[in-house]
């Protein structure tokens, strides 16, 4: 319930401060879970899993973001999704359908059922967030959102079934893909208008 | 020899130009690596197969493998050569263009890694790699709408591969379900038979095809190539266009090879309906454009389209299908190019204000001549033989209606590219220019393509030819 919590709620808290609080939930939230399922650490891809969802999912990608849109002196209002009934109500629905999607999938009700259903409602209202946001630092937060569905879907065993060289690699493409939303954000204007038109000026390769 | 070979020497590379050893002459350095590879990828194509996998199982070099390195590799090398002579003639390039040659080296051994990688995993994270080093490069300085361009890029890539690892996070469970040994190694997963078709593998398979069309260009999610490939420089939109497709697609062809036997009907009928619908946006578009750039993008598109449908029909349509592709990245490749060279000299990529490029440009002008041809599957190139088995291929299956709506699609490109581009060739120069002739550096890597690309439809070595065939082969599974 705390992470389905940490799904919805900062779809209708209309601040930027509370998207980044909900990520950096989201990124605790799913380790503790981790965790949960598998509880004795002997392993070093348990830690891995723990360093890449606590250090770059619960900590650097909030905060490096959150230090940015400090920088830039951004409003402190921001709809992640349209503030009106009918996106709540999409929201609230995607959350059902994810559900019944799930019983689907998982006829026996348990854990493993609970765990499907909100890795599918936290994928779909990455969608959602992705399909109605304009601005460039929404769609980050909808990519994020989406990254952090995979990796709870991924828990109950798609994440050990690689090696350890794939582990590591899957933790740097996220960190890598980070960065690289950090940096383009970092050079885009405070207007959200429509660029303008490329010119042909200056020569290019 | 081993094929880490082609692996090492670009990255290498890189890290000489990162630590600063090869700043100086990054562009020659660039070439170089490029050559060395090119010749390590002909060298693996001739020499004996061995299907053996390496590195702990991660490294596997099948005829795939072989395949797409003896093309991809000289299409890297004929666009280093294109980067070299612009720097050279062009002093206001120089800027940043050592980040550029090394986030290219890094892009060539990610590609190459992912050509011999034995493991769906690895594929994926090789692919993120690919995609994370093209974004910085089609960022150009003072231009905000390139930035926005590669955030797109970069956005669509995180989505599109995001459904590719939810995936294969289903087809894991489906495995499980099945009470099979979990594994995403690729000669393993050839040795499990029969593999699931549940629920969770379905959606497994259904997602990373999605996904996948995503990297490609398909619809529903293609939005972002048109405006990538108009906004990069135009050797960035060669290695995008040429290289990197050619990386999602191998992709593509290791899931195809690994699930259509115990999943014909869903992979058939996914691949079908998201080839069509790419093939009618893409017409569509194409009619509407008067962007050079634009136009290629949306011709990439349709071509995205014929290859989705030629892979959903199969059997007959396999070798066509290989046919199509690996004329498809010369022709991307010789047409991007050329629109650099356009581009550099009208300084425009308006196409209604290009007139008498076979006066201005006789080079480019025959360059732009020729590949759109090609483009438009005209003989002798390999793109019509290419065609003419997969419309084959749709009789032979019975697929009627996708037959008419192909023919229809193709002939409604064919006018309205045609109508676009055949005037910027041959029609009167609006204003009189005293262009540089183009020299023999400049010209040589399209001319090497354009070789390729006649080659590919008069004559086949026999060892190529067979290599093709085995491909064909494996893409109906094993």
């Amino acid at each position: 319930m705390g992470l389905l919590g940490v799904m919805v709620v900062p779809l209708f808290v209309a601040t930027w401060r509370s998207s980044l609080f909900g990520l950096s939930c989201q990124g605790f939230l799913i380790a503790w879970a981790a965790y949960r399922l598998s509880p004795e650490l002997h392993s070093v891809e348990t830690w891995l899993t723990l360093v890449d969802l606590v250090v770059v999912r619960g900590i650097a990608a909030p905060l490096l973001l959150y230090r940015l849109l400090l920088s830039q002196n951004r409003a402190a209002r921001h709809d992640i999704i349209a503030p009106n009934l009918l996106s709540w109500t999409v929201a609230l629905g995607l959350v059902l359908a994810a559900f019944n999607l799930s019983a689907a999938l998982v006829p026996v009700d348990g854990d493993e059922r609970a765990l499907i259903s909100v890795a599918t409602a936290a994928v779909l209202l990455s969608f959602l967030v992705l399909a109605s946001q304009s601005t460039a630092f929404g769609q980050v937060v909808g990519a994020l959102r989406l990254e952090n569905g995979i990796a709870l879907f991924e828990l109950g065993g798609g994440r050990h079934h690689g090696t350890l060289v794939t582990h590591i690699g899957q933790i740097a493409i996220v960190a890598g893909t980070l960065g690289l939303y950090v940096w383009l954000l970092r050079g885009f204007s405070e207007s959200t208008s429509i660029p303008p038109a490329t010119t042909q000026d200056e020569p290019t390769l | 020899m081993s094929p880490i070979d082609l692996i090492a020497v670009p990255a290498l590379a890189a890290l000489a130009v990162a630590v600063g050893a090869g700043r100086a002459r990054a562009t020659l350095l660039l070439v170089g690596a490029a050559l060395v590879t090119t010749a390590l990828a002909i060298v693996e194509v001739l020499s004996a197969p061995i299907a053996q996998a390496s590195l702990a199982g991660l490294v596997r070099v099948d005829a795939t493998s072989r395949l797409f390195l003896a093309v991809v590799n000289p299409i890297f090398l004929g666009i280093s050569t294109y980067i070299w002579h612009r720097v050279r003639t062009t002093p206001a390039l120089h800027e940043g263009i050592q980040r550029l040659v090394g986030l290219a080296l890094v892009f060539l051994a990610a590609t190459n890694a992912l050509l011999i990688a034995n493991h769906l995993v690895a594929l994926w994270i090789l692919l993120e790699l690919t995609a994370l080093t093209a974004t910085p490069m089609i960022v150009r300085a003072r231009s905000e709408a390139a930035r926005r361009a590669a955030f797109r890029y970069l956005l669509f890539s995180t989505v599109g591969l995001g459904l590719v690892a939810l995936g294969f996070a289903c087809l894991h469970r489906g495995m499980e379900a099945a009470g099979l040994p979990p594994t995403f190694l690729l000669d393993r997963l050839f040795a499990l038979r029969p593999l699931p078709h549940d629920t969770w593998t379905k959606l497994g398979l259904s997602l990373a095809l999605l996904g996948i069309g995503t990297k490609l260009g398909l619809a529903p999610m293609y939005s972002w190539l048109p405006e990538t490939y108009d906004e990069a420089p135009p050797a960035v939109a060669a290695l995008l266009g040429a290289v990197q497709f050619n990386a999602a697609l191998v992709v593509l062809f290791r899931l195809v090879q690994v699930y259509r036997a115990d999943n014909a009907a869903l992979v058939a009928g996914q691949l079908l309906a998201m080839g069509l619908v790419s093939m009618v946006v893409s017409t569509v578009s194409i009619i509407a454009t008067r962007n050079i750039k634009r136009l290629i993008a949306y011709a990439s598109i349709n071509h995205a389209g014929v290859i989705a449908i030629g892979l959903g029909v199969g059997g007959s349509a396999s070798y066509g299908l290989l046919l199509y592709v690996l004329s498809n990245a010369f022709i991307k490749a010789i047409l991007f190019l050329t629109a650099g060279k356009i581009m550099a000299h009208y300084r425009t990529n308006d196409t209604r204000v290009i007139s008498g490029l076979i006066k201005d440009l006789p080079y480019s002008g025959v360059f732009l001549m020729v590949g759109t041809i090609a483009l438009l599957g005209f003989p002798p190139f390999g793109s019509f033989l290419g065609e003419l088995l997969i419309l084959s291929a749709l009789v032979g299956s019975g697929r009627m209606l996708t037959f008419a709506a192909f023919c229809a699609l193709i002939t409604m490109t064919f006018v309205a590219t045609g109508r676009t581009v055949f005037p910027m060739i041959w029609g009167p120069a609006k204003e009189k220019h005293e262009w540089p002739r183009q020299t023999l550096p400049a010209a040589l890597p399209k001319l090497t393509f354009l070789v390729a690309l006649v080659v590919l439809g008069i004559y086949i070595p026999p060892a190529f030819n067979a290599l093709i065939q085995q491909v064909a082969a494996s893409l109906e599974g094993p």
